[in-house]
């Protein structure tokens, strides 16, 4: 096993706007290691989201670097980069962001399919989960047809199914009322605790905090204060 | 690409289809017209072709032509077929009759002279032809206003020519040729029949004799003649007919040269050929206008998608495969507008080709080419003009596509789901 889930090294990422670019990331140092349930907290423009995407690759930085389990990835073609994104990364985002034209169930599975898992694996998988998570019996409803939670739930098991070294969360619980968003955060807490699964968060949401093994304040792009949780370890 | 992955992009594309029905209906509605369109004002060109080549083959020349080598383009009265000692015009006729394809065989000759009554003279083409035979190649025998063909020593006008020299039926004309012998032919003969092809030139200027009795007239044997006209059953396919008539008969004497009208009506060959290629020009033209329209709404389609397609990136889907999404329902479109299209222009293009439109209140008959076309719209179709349609309508969905696919494979997902 690798060493690192993820790590950066003076990690920047500035947007060209006129009159003056806006540094958005600005040399964040990050290291978080397999299993972890971590959570970057701060303000709104404190640059959480634009470090899950760095993280991510879904965006590449303007200096620095970012492993993913010892793989550089920050100067990979974006061919490769997708690769790493199917088969490493898992993520869920704020406002669920299904595929409206998929089912429950194929949203699920769609990582599973593009890494070319065989159908029967991938529903044994998707159904086993969703049993898990409360989801057995919506398999077949699209998007529209699920509640808030479900949905995220879904988002959720499509982010973790395809067993990723790191599940990108950014305000996974923004759109979901106290107790549908404690539900989601035992379902991931139980997936990181029973498969290693390693998490990282952006949140506002002080519920989420209170459940991280390491919290991350993030204020104007840089790493203000890391708190280490007394249970973790 | 697996084929559980190869089938989501599919169903993808199917579902993403129908996200926007009314979308859906006008665009597809959109190309279905330019289907319907292109396929009718394909069949009406084609129609209007069929009845140019109709018309000036089964009027009078006939599909094949079997002349001697040496006879066109000059026409010379001495360049019958088998020289001057002629063939066995009954074992040529039989040996062309037999061939697959053929549907008549009628042997011609010609002479040139003139034709007079009282005082009236007007010079004319003798044309000598086979009462029996010839109503099975042109339509002469058809279109007789008065009278009958010809029998021996009888000879029939157009009626035109009649008009000038003012004869009628039962009258007699006075015919005055040079003869294949050099000498100067004359003779009386009496007025069978007036016909009326309105066709200029037939009407006006020839004159039909009996076979027999123009080659007495002429001072020609029997075996001597200048034509065999042939008529085929399906006039685009006289080409391999004329091939197999042509091996067929050239045993029978040296120097035969057999021709499909493609051949002997260049001109219209031209034409027609011009025609057919201009109805590719037409679809092009339809479906070229077409792919702007719908390239537009596909662009304003996959806009408004760009959160999922960025998501769908996020996971790890590549830009082309998402761009294959977009090809892929570009091609749904076509089909889906094909399969409408298809369901309204084939009742339609049936029903014109059964029940032409009627012009003749606006033009009359018009002679074209040696070919009298008639004042009406029909409706003529193949294979080839639906199958350019619907490959141009398909086509189209495709191109309409590449730009919205390009697009959506460059797509920067962070920006998007960022609302950047």
């Amino acid at each position: 096993m690798n060493e690192h889930a993820v790590r950066t090294e003076d990690l920047w990422k500035i947007y060209p706007q006129e009159p003056h670019p806006v540094e958005a990331v600005r040399g964040v140092d990050l290291v978080v290691a397999p299993g972890e349930f971590v959570v970057m907290a701060g303000p709104s423009g404190s640059g959480k989201t634009t470090v899950l995407n760095l993280l991510g690759g879904l965006t590449r930085p303007s200096r620095g670097k970012v492993w993913i389990e010892g793989r550089e990835i920050s100067a990979l073609p974006d061919k490769a980069l997708a690769k790493v994104r199917l088969s490493r990364i898992g993520f869920v985002f704020q406002s669920y962001n299904l595929l409206p034209v998929l089912t429950a169930l194929e949203n699920a599975e769609f990582t599973l399919l593009l890494q070319g898992m065989p159908v029967a694996e991938r529903r044994r998988r998707v159904r086993r989960l969703f049993r898990e998570i409360g989801l057995e019996g919506l398999e077949d409803r699209r998007p529209p047809r699920l509640s808030g939670g479900e949905q995220q739930r879904v988002a959720v098991a499509r982010a973790v199914l395809g067993e990723p070294a790191l599940v990108l969360a950014d305000e996974p619980t923004a759109n979901l009322d106290s107790a549908t968003a404690d539900a989601l955060l035992d379902v991931m807490a139980q997936l990181n605790r029973d498969n290693g699964t390693t998490f990282v968060f952006s949140t506002h949401d002080p519920r989420v905090m209170e459940r991280a093994s390491r919290l991350i304040r993030l204020v104007d792009g840089r790493v203000a204060e890391e708190i280490v949780s007394s249970d973790a370890g | 690409m697996n084929r559980g992955t190869r089938d989501i992009w599919w169903r993808m594309a199917w579902r993403n289809l129908w996200r926007n029905r009314r979308r859906t209906f006008l665009t597809a509605s959109a190309l279905s017209f330019g289907f319907v369109a292109a396929s009718l004002m394909m069949g009406l060109m084609n129609g209007m072709m069929e009845e140019m080549v109709s018309n000036g083959t089964e009027v009078v020349t006939g599909q094949i032509q079997i002349h001697a080598q040496a006879y066109r383009p000059e026409r010379s009265i001495h360049d019958t077929m088998g020289g001057r000692e002629g063939l066995d015009v009954g074992a040529l006729v039989a040996v062309a009759e037999a061939q697959e394809g053929v549907t008549g065989v009628a042997p011609r000759l010609y002479g040139g002279g003139l034709v007079s009554s009282g005082d009236e003279t007007v010079g004319a083409v003798l044309m000598g032809v086979d009462p029996e035979r010839e109503p099975r190649v042109s339509r002469f025998a058809s279109v007789f206003v008065e009278g009958r063909m010809p029998g021996p020593d009888e000879v029939a006008v157009g009626a035109a020519l009649a008009d000038k020299i003012g004869i009628a039926v039962g009258d007699e004309a006075v015919l005055v040729a040079p003869a294949a012998d050099g000498s100067t032919a004359n003779g009386l003969f009496t007025v069978s029949g007036i016909y009326r092809l309105d066709l200029g030139g037939f009407d006006d200027s020839y004159a039909l004799l009996e076979m027999g009795t123009l080659q007495d007239f002429l001072v020609m044997d029997r075996g001597r003649i200048h034509e065999v006209a042939i008529s085929v059953d399906r006039v685009r396919a006289a080409d391999p007919v004329a091939e197999r008539v042509a091996v067929a008969v050239a045993g029978l004497s040296p120097g035969l040269v057999t021709e499909p009208w493609s051949v002997f009506l260049g001109q219209l060959y031209f034409v027609v050929s011009l025609a057919s290629a201009m109805n590719s020009v037409v679809a092009f033209m339809i479906f070229g206008m077409a792919i702007f329209g719908v390239a537009n709404t596909m662009l304003l389609a996959t806009f408004e998608r760009r959160r999922e397609f960025a998501v769908a990136r996020a996971l790890g889907t590549s830009g082309v495969a998402l761009g294959r999404i977009v090809v892929y329902e570009g091609l749904l479109l076509g089909v889906v507008a094909l399969a409408a299209g298809a369901a309204l222009a084939f009742p339609l293009l049936a029903h014109v080709h059964a029940n032409p439109i009627d012009l003749s209140a606006f033009v009359g008959t018009y002679s074209f080419m040696g070919s009298a076309i008639r004042p009406q719209l029909t409706v003529e179709y193949s294979f080839q003009e639906p199958l350019v349609s619907a490959v141009a309508l398909l086509g189209t969905g495709v191109v309409s596509a590449l730009l919205p696919a390009w697009r959506v494979a460059r797509l920067p997902p962070a920006d998007v789901l960022a609302d950047r």
